[in-house]
């Protein structure tokens, strides 16, 4: 119930409002009230007849007889000549168009165009393009359902339609084949463009010009019929949006378009430059090279979101060795080596990054049983041992099962720990803590060899390793 | 021999082109250039632990434990030594890392296609003893080269680091890659004088040997080739590193590496690949993972084999380490529009280690597994909080964490975190208790300036019936700020929208 004011406030606005638009306009000539009062249109549309003469009558004539006396004073004023337009249309042909009709050939009249089929001479309306596409196309045709190759029968090029305004421009109807699906396309407004013996079809010319193309369009230099449109700027006006195909709004995209370009870089060269594919390429000039760079008489092109694939979503911190190693080219492809270096080379100041916050106070659990190759990161003397050393965690004098206090016996018995992390013993234990057993010249002679040692491949491989515990008599086995 | 000669050289051939090119700057036509300015400040204090010891005579027996220091410390006493030893808190030190690392990188020197890349690092440690690893020698060159690109070939000259499935390998020297990308073709090799694993030091630098072990006196030799073909739904690639001890012909590491990745139908991707130690004669590491990735669903499901790699101028790999073998399934969805569950689990085994081991064992297999969630009630609000365990040799973990992420707008994200864990271990009488609560807050007031700070409280408490849990809480204070600096041609003709994407090409 609250509302009903405000409704009724709003009614009276608008109805106001209205009234007052009403008000300003100049009352609409009523032809058929005149019926019997003009016998011809020429005789008040003279410019019809004759182009230097003007093709609404002035005001005065209605003075004749709306004196104020005879008849009221009326406010009818003469339309200002020269309405925009691109319309070849030119009144003073008419005579020259004809129709066939049972009875014969037969010139046009004014109501051939300005009367509805049957109507009476006087109930005049505008012309419609209907009524030029009955004799100039196919039939009776709605106007933009006319084929688009029609449209420079009736309209000028853009270029040449030098009264338009960029408002009338923007105001451009757009016909239903720029509606389908592949319009977009090089199938859709690529092939309507090329289509014909021209550079580029006719029909495109009566709404666009070359700056329009360009809006999108990074190859515009390279496509012929681009550059074959005059260069207009009025052509802006009418809005587009550069929108992605479909094809690259499917889920492997990423992944997949550089195949894609490689095996037809056009395809991407018309609404990506350089600079599109550096937006996330950066470390590698090589990918965009097939692609123009944005400059003079290009389009900016398509703005890429830099996002990382599906595939970098969670875990992928503790996936991503293997793509790495694998295809490092992959990597590359947007990834410079700074990013890696953020967390594979730590600086010292820096909080943890690879690692999650915390992550020193529990890297026992992760380092034993080396969750990952923790040495490819961090090297075991200046790292490793060094922060082990200040903390007191480090071998020194005589072994003896003081730090692993667990058991009694890890000493003898800490053979099967050793071989299975041995890089952790190497952060706090160096060779000579080793040697003082199972050297072969100055230890008690314990064989540390196990599985898989290979004792002549690796004497020729580097007989330095044997001579360590060996010294100069190496066994050969 | 002459490699030795020359190693010298190269680094100074480099860093004079280097040298030469920025001096000519100014005299030549177009130059583009980023500079990446990233330096970063730690306050940390921490406490470990001291060897201490006394006479067997000293220590003291209470019933039904075993002998303690008279201050109550355990104490382990071995038959046949005249004193027990045992563990003090050591003292506490504090350590103030700061680090300054400058990424450079210059193109339009005249030639197309030469660029100049440089990475290095400044280190120091302004605590009260120098402690932090990593912040000696103060300055570190991390790469440094001069390259060449066109479009069917990159040559590189100076220090560079090639990552593959062999791990990271850096050298100071030349590389050269060739491509032919229509048929998906990429060939690389490269030699030069090598740097030590995970550091960019020669393996020669004292830092490497704080222990005092045995260290090679002369950098090793390093070549290496790969081959990788990419077509489709395929990508494979191999891999060959060799390194050689100049002083005595030696190898130092002989290995071979092949991985390959299939996507046979979109959003199912099978990644493998295995590298054999031709040095050691056995196979390394090996991992094939079957992924399967939507917006909304992402699974995995794999098997891996770890084994260690040692070059052969340590005795380690005389010692066989034994390699472990792993399964593992890992599982992301996005249940509701706002919620994000996750989990994954592994398990492994070592092979036999075939020792004999009498009076103690230590444990074969183990597992780690994890749950979690991230909710996002509003635009900017991200909870997040997971519970993970993880046992096997050596250690064991039990944790749970959660983070609060506010990020009102992409220039400001504030972290309120906070984890407990518990984390015992295996060959030492220790089972802590680790309770971490912080505050991080990352501010971009412009494209170029990136500022950040943290604070952390860690507070440690040791499950020890002795005087040795003693108290580990600690604080760390840190502070972060990026600079870039760039000339304008560097961003020119890049719509605003690129130019402002996080993480995209003007921040580097």
């Amino acid at each position: 119930m609250k509302r009903t004011p405000v409704f009724a406030l709003a009614v009276i606005a608008t109805v106001v409002a209205v009234g007052g638009l009403r008000a300003q306009q100049p009352p609409r000539f009523d032809h058929l009230k005149h019926a019997g009062l003009f016998p011809t249109c020429t005789g008040c549309h003279q410019g019809a007849e004759d182009p230097e003469q003007p093709i609404f009558p002035d005001s005065a004539a209605c003075a004749t007889c709306h004196d104020g006396t005879t008849r009221p004073y009326v406010a009818w004023r003469r339309p200002a000549e020269g309405r925009p337009s691109n319309l070849k249309f030119a009144h003073e042909l008419v005579p020259l168009m004809t129709r066939e009709t049972p009875q014969g050939t037969q010139t046009l009249s004014c109501e051939d165009c300005h009367v509805a089929p049957g109507g009476q001479r006087m109930a005049v309306r505008r012309a419609t393009p209907e009524g030029c596409l009955a004799c100039h196309g196919p039939g009776v045709t709605q106007h933009l359902a006319a084929p688009d190759s029609l449209c420079q029968t009736c309209h000028l090029p853009l270029v040449r339609a030098a009264a338009l305004r960029p408002a009338d421009v923007a105001g451009f109807p757009a016909p239903p084949s720029h509606q389908a699906p592949n319009f977009v396309s090089r199938a859709g407004h690529g092939a309507l463009a090329k289509g014909t013996s021209e550079p580029v079809a006719a029909s495109c010319t009566v709404c666009h010009a070359r700056e329009f193309c360009v809006t999108c369009h990074v190859d515009a230099p390279e496509q012929p019929a681009i550059q074959a449109l005059g260069a207009d700027a009025r052509s802006q006006a009418i809005a587009v949006r550069l929108a992605a195909p479909a094809s690259h709004r499917e889920s492997d995209f990423l992944s997949r378009h550089g195949g894609m370009m490689r095996e037809d870089s056009r395809a991407c060269a018309t609404c990506h430059t350089r600079e599109s594919c550096l937006a996330c390429h950066a470390p590698s000039q090589r990918v965009s090279a097939a692609l123009h760079a944005s400059g003079e008489g290009r389009g900016q092109g398509a703005h890429p979101v830099r996002h990382p694939p599906e595939s970098h979503r969670e875990n992928f911190t503790a996936r991503h060795p293997q793509a790495a190693a694998t295809t490092p080219a992959s990597c590359a492809g947007c990834h410079v080596r700074t990013d890696c270096l953020e967390c594979h080379r730590p600086a010292a100041g820096s909080r943890p990054g690879y690692h999650p916050a915390g992550f020193l106070t529990i890297h026992p659990a992760a380092a034993y049983a080396r969750q990952t190759s923790c040495s490819d990161c961090h090297n075991v003397g200046s790292f490793c041992a060094t922060c082990h050393a200040s903390a007191g965690l480090v071998s020194s004098g005589p072994l003896r099962s003081g730090y692993h206090d667990a058991s009694r016996f890890f000493v003898a018995g800490h053979g099967q720990a050793a071989r299975q992390s041995l890089e952790s013993c190497t952060a706090c234990h160096v060779e000579r803590d080793c040697l003082t057993c199972h050297s072969a010249t100055g230890g008690r002679r314990f064989n540390p060899h196990g599985p898989g040692f290979d004792a002549n491949r690796l004497r020729r491989k580097n007989p330095e390793m044997c001579v360590a515990c060996h010294g100069a008599t190496i066994p050969t086995r | 021999m002459g490699g030795a000669a020359l190693k010298p050289h190269l680094t100074y051939v480099a860093a004079g082109v280097t040298l030469l090119l920025a001096g000519r700057w100014g005299e030549l036509g177009a130059q583009q250039y980023r500079i990446r300015l990233d330096t970063r400040a730690q306050q940390v204090s921490y406490r470990g632990v001291t060897l201490d010891s006394i006479p067997v005579a000293d220590t003291v027996s209470t019933p039904g434990r075993g002998p303690t220091s008279p201050d109550g410390f355990a104490v382990l006493c071995l038959s046949g030594v005249p004193y027990c030893t045992f563990f003090r808190p050591g003292p506490w030190r504090n350590g103030g890392p700061l680090t300054s690392t400058v990424d450079l990188t210059a193109w339009g020197l005249g030639v197309t296609g030469l660029s100049v890349h440089a990475a290095a690092r400044l280190g120091i440690d302004f605590g009260t003893a120098d402690v932090w690893p990593g912040t000696e020698p103060a300055v570190q060159l991390l790469e440094g080269y001069a390259e060449y690109a066109v479009t069917r070939a990159t040559a590189r000259l100076g220090r560079q680091v090639v990552a593959s499935r062999l791990g990271t390998t850096g050298f100071d020297g030349a590389g050269v890659v060739l491509r032919d990308a229509r048929r998906g073709v990429e060939i690389d090799g490269y030699a030069g004088w090598g740097l030590a694993r995970g550091v960019a030091l020669p393996v020669t630098s004292p830092v490497l040997n704080p222990l005092d072990d045995f260290q090679p006196r002369q950098r090793q030799l390093v070549a290496g080739a790969g081959a990788g073909w990419t077509k489709g739904p395929a990508d494979v690639r191999l891999d060959y590193l060799r390194e050689v001890d100049p002083g005595t012909d030696h190898f130092v590491s002989e290995r071979v590496g092949l991985g390959a990745t299939l996507r046979p139908i979109p959003g199912v991707q099978l990644a493998g690949g295995a590298d054999y130690d031709i040095a050691a004669g056995w196979w390394g590491s090996a991992e094939a993972t079957l992924t399967y990735a939507q917006s909304k669903v992402q699974a995995s499901v794999g098997a891996r084999r770890y084994r260690p790699h040692f070059d052969l101028w340590t005795i380690w790999g005389a010692f066989s380490p034994v390699p472990y073998h792993a399964v593992q399934a890992s599982v992301a969805v996005t249940a509701i529009r706002r919620l994000e569950l996750r989990g994954r689990w592994e398990g492994y085994e070592f092979e036999e280690a075939e020792t004999s081991t009498p009076l103690f064992s230590a444990k074969r297999d183990g597992w780690r597994w994890e749950l979690g969630g991230t909710y996002r009630p509003l635009s900017g609000l991200a909870v997040d909080a997971s519970y993970r365990q993880e046992y096997g040799p050596g250690a064991g973990v039990a944790a749970v964490a959660g983070t609060i992420t506010y990020e009102p707008s992409r220039r400001l994200t504030v972290v309120l975190l906070g984890s407990q864990a518990t984390r015992p271990l295996e060959f030492r009488f220790n089972e802590a208790e680790v309770r971490v609560f912080g505050l991080d807050a990352q501010l971009e007031p412009s494209q170029r300036v990136r500022l950040g700070a943290s604070v952390d409280r860690y507070r440690e408490i040791h499950r020890r019936p002795d005087a040795g849990a003693f108290d580990w809480n600690q604080w760390r204070v840190s502070g972060r700020v990026v600079l870039l600096f760039g000339s304008p041609a560097d961003l020119r003709g890049l719509p605003p929208s690129i130019r402002m994407l996080p993480g995209g090409r003007s921040e580097r």
